[in-house]
């Protein structure tokens, strides 16, 4: 159903893209002010034959461009090397990271998708009923909630008051949790809080895109025309008019996803979830180069395969770009 | 002896060396538990035939509990090899893990650790440390003097992390039997490194070089300390257990659990709510809400660290400091505007103590304050006349005082962002300067920038800034050999140099007998002080906060409960249900 050109002509524009963004990360980090060693070096009163025996062991006593080539092997080969502050491969560290903060995105994105385009869809379908402006109001208002805000509220009201559920990292400590499924029901319950905090925060705009696209379609003149031939209410919806409003919500799903897997930054602060977002501030704090060219590219990588994801999207959803 | 900007990340610093550098049995710390270890009874030496001070390692009367004590804290590790790690919270952990020589006691008097009994030669150069005869390593292998030998020599050799700095005199150790390790220096050591390396065992480090122990992440440390390492789960939690091999009284938690928290006001909401017992450390603002909480105690001790203003004293041909700072008169005349007791009351909401000297008060016994017209504080008044009086007077009447060269009394000014309390310090500091007719100009900065601004040793670009000093040593040499004209590309940030404070430090690093050495180092802070590199602003109290219906028998001792270079507290604490 795809044309080989295309998807050839997509995907080599988005290997160079990455390319590009993998160059800017390594310039960009070394032009910043500050180096990863000098703390370090302080702090333990180094000698000079230790701190240069850091510098080797980082690569940082290289020429530049020795380094960019060991950059570029490394970020290629998926190494990405060792961590400044760790003290570990990147490799494992990010490993470690993503696989928390998927988790995360995935369970607040399915609840964001689903939950958002069913209200929308609920809202356009009685555009100017009470329902309709309710829900129009209620995503305004999630919209504009400060996610940290929201996230401390919940920890109030469901960890502090009502002690139901955990309200820090992705296990409880100690606890020596031996059957897998104890261990997944302990997971799914510090999963709760951040997830219901992201989608709470997120939904607004899921419900507002869908419900005005909708609006949009259900305007068109073909929208009239399946109404004339007498098909019912629920098949003129989600038939002609669902199918054609959901173009900008598939896009606004591949941004959301490139987003978030950096930006859950807050979620992940407020409920100590250890996940990509912290690991990239503590890392720009201390310099760690490794960790911050690897964490930008993954998030490259994440932003263009969603959004190839997305352009494929349209090619089913509309047949007019398959044309084009 | 770690920089710190937002959190006050203090190591131990060690108060009573004393008792341990004569030798002398009649200045052994008292054995008896504080008041406020109720319901712990004293208990004897760690070992048979120790001839060291004798302290509480743990109370024998309360038996070995399978609780967890659980500590929320707000970093976690960099990494757990105790060879490369330069963070507090590898330190707090791999102490318990491992064993030093020698340990400060919870009242911070300095008590056996490895080595039951240590002594000095008659000409000060060699250190004999008696080893705990029933040490083993969490593997099984017993303890010996070869791990001792190892650890130093190693150390020394390949100048391998923060430890190097107390081995620069190291000659060799030698091994006259498995329990007796015979340290030598060439020079004498006023301050005794066996309270400050974790010895490793030889069987598993000897076959690394430098460059592999540089790389090594030491993922599960074998150690003969009281506890063993069990898990680290990264961004998580560390969990340790109770070692069933250790060589003293065996604690009476069963396991450890440090639990990190992104977010302070959530890590306090976990005290509240009991998901931890103790807090390593808590803001003033978040302490303010926790005092007085139920079932919860917060605690404000003094520390070992300060906060400071330096200025750029660079004498570097490529220095863009303003050179006007090399005159004494402007930086005393600074000394003299600001308030200190201002800066405490209002940037740290009253938890501190005014600054002077650059060695903290927690270090009681070595402290020097100013007396009588020794103290330049809170006078504008003199600040004015000194500048006055050096011709330095306000020419072209913009409130700003000018050289007599016409060059403006205008500095710029520099302080870490996120340390909220750098940055109220500096704008008060800002004022009281404007007052005296000097002009700041304050940009704030993350402490990474600040400190490749700072230490530029050959075009520093600046001319003032706001930081602050913790302290990992129980020793005032650390402190003072910041200021050494050969710190500067090192540990000296404000390029000061002066001959007459190399000399006196040189002379105090080898003088044994304390109170000559103390006579010493007075007369180096006082110059220190007098000189006015640094204003010392204030000695910022540590705060914590634990929970009194889950663990008794904390003790509270200046540094704080945890997180201090006293892992007493840990082995003392009983549960209370």
């Amino acid at each position: 159903m795809f044309r080989i050109g295309y998807l050839a002509r997509k995907l080599a524009i988005g290997a160079l893209t990455l390319l590009a963004v993998a160059t800017f990360n390594f310039i960009l980090f070394r032009v910043l002010p500050g180096n990863p060693i000098q703390l370090q070096a302080r702090a333990g009163n180094l000698s000079a034959e230790a701190v240069a025996r850091l510098r080797e062991l980082y690569g940082l006593d290289q020429p530049i461009t020795t380094q960019y080539l060991i950059y570029l092997r490394d970020v290629f080969t998926g190494q990405f090397g060792t961590s400044i502050t760790f003290q570990r491969p990147v490799a494992d560290i990010l490993a470690e990271r993503l696989l928390n903060t998927l988790i995360l995105l995935a369970a607040a994105t399915i609840l964001v998708v689903l939950l958002g385009i069913g209200l929308g869809i609920v809202a356009a379908a009685r555009r100017g009923s009470r329902v309709d402006s309710a829900t129009v109001v209620a995503a305004l208002v999630f919209w504009s909630l400060p996610t940290f805000w929201t996230g401390l509220i919940l920890v109030f009201v469901f960890g502090v008051y009502l002690h139901m559920l955990p309200v820090s990292g992705v296990s409880t400590p100690g606890l020596g949790l031996t059957s897998p499924i104890a261990s997944f029901v302990d997971l799914v319950r510090h999963l709760i809080l951040p997830t219901i905090t992201l989608a709470l925060v997120d939904i607004g705009q899921f419900v507002l895109i869908t419900r005005s696209s909708l609006v949009d379609v259900l305007t068109e003149d073909y929208i009239l025309t399946a109404k004339a031939k007498g098909l019912s209410r629920r098949q003129v919806v989600l038939r002609h008019g669902v199918r054609n409003a959901l173009l900008p919500v598939v896009t606004t799903t591949a941004l959301y996803v490139g987003l978030t897997i950096g930006g859950a930054i807050q979620v992940e602060t407020v409920f100590s979830w250890p996940g990509m977002g912290r690991l990239m501030y503590d890392a720009v704090l201390r310099r760690d180069y490794p960790i911050l060219e690897a964490s930008f590219f993954i998030f490259a990588v994440v932003v263009v395969v969603a959004n190839l994801v997305s352009d494929l999207l349209y090619q089913v959803l509309d047949p007019r770009v398959r044309e084009a | 002896m770690q920089r710190h900007g937002s959190r006050d990340g203090e190591k131990r610093f060690g108060g009573l060396l004393v008792a341990l550098i004569l030798g002398l049995a009649a200045c052994a710390p008292n054995a008896t538990p504080s008041p406020s270890s109720s319901g712990v009874a004293s208990a004897g030496p760690a070992a048979s035939g120790a001839s060291g001070p004798s302290a509480s390692v743990a109370p024998s009367a309360v038996a070995p509990s399978s609780a967890s004590l659980k500590v929320g804290w707000s970093s976690e590790p960099d990494t757990l090899n105790p060879l490369t790690t330069y963070s507090t919270e590898a330190e707090e952990v791999l102490q318990l893990v491992y064993d030093k020589l020698l340990d400060y006691g919870v009242d911070l008097s300095v008590e056996p650790g490895l080595a039951a009994s240590n002594e000095y030669s008659a000409d000060g150069l060699a250190i004999t440390y008696h080893l705990q005869p029933n040490a083993k390593w969490s593997d099984g292998q017993a303890v010996t003097s070869a791990d001792v030998k190892y650890t130093f020599e190693a150390i020394h050799k390949d100048s391998l992390g923060q430890y190097a700095q107390w081995l620069v005199d190291l000659v060799g150790v030698d091994t006259p039997d498995p329990q007796t390790a015979v340290v030598k220096f060439t020079k004498p050591q006023a301050f005794n490194p066996g309270l400050t390396i974790p010895i490793l065992p030889a069987h598993i480090w000897s076959s690394k070089d430098a460059k592999a122990i540089g790389a090594f992440t030491n993922p599960t440390p074998v150690g003969s300390g009281p506890y063993r390492f069990v898990e680290w789960k990264k961004g998580e939690s560390l969990t340790l257990k109770r070692s069933d091999t250790f060589w003293g009284p065996p604690p009476i938690a069963g396991q450890v659990i440090y639990v990190l928290y992104a977010n302070e006001d959530v890590e306090a909401q976990a005290l509240k709510n009991g998901d931890v017992d103790i807090l390593t450390e808590v803001p003033p603002t978040i302490w303010d809400g926790l005092n007085g909480a139920d079932n919860v105690k917060a605690v404000s001790l003094p520390s070992f660290s300060f906060h400071h203003i330096g200025f750029n004293l660079s004498t570097a041909a490529g220095s863009k400091g303003n050179p006007l700072l090399k005159d004494k008169t402007i930086r005393q005349a600074l000394s003299n505007a600001v308030d200190r007791n201002q800066l405490v009351q209002l940037a740290l909401a009253g938890h501190g103590k005014p600054g002077d000297s650059i060695i903290p008060i927690g270090l009681t016994d070595w402290h020097w304050a100013p007396t009588g017209d020794q103290v330049m504080d809170a006078n504008p008044d003199k600040a004015k006349a000194l500048l006055d009086a050096a011709g330095y007077i306000d020419r072209n009447g913009d409130g700003v005082r000018e050289s007599p060269a016409g060059k403006p009394l205008e500095f710029r000014l520099i302080a870490i962002q996120s340390t909220s309390v750098d940055v109220r310090a500096a704008q008060l500091f800002r004022d009281a300067a404007a007052a005296v007719g000097i002009k700041l100009d304050l940009t704030t900065l993350d402490e990474n920038t600040l400190g490749n601004t700072v230490y530029n040793k050959d075009t520093p670009d600046w001319d003032i800034f706001v930081w602050g000093w913790d302290s990992g040593v129980a020793d005032p040499d650390y402190m003072l050999g910041v200021p050494l004209c050969s710190q500067i590309g090192g540990n000296n940030d404000v390029f000061y140099c002066d001959k007459t404070y190399d000399a006196l430090y040189a002379k105090q690093a080898s003088t044994v007998d304390v109170a000559a050495r103390k006579a010493i180092t007075d007369q180096m802070q006082q110059k220190y002080y007098e000189d006015a590199a640094y204003i010392v602003m204030w000695y910022q109290d540590k705060l914590q906060a634990y929970r009194t219906d889950t663990w008794g028998g904390w003790t509270e001792v200046e540094g704080g409960l945890v997180f201090n270079f006293t892992r007493d507290n840990y082995l003392r604490v009983f549960p209370l249900k």
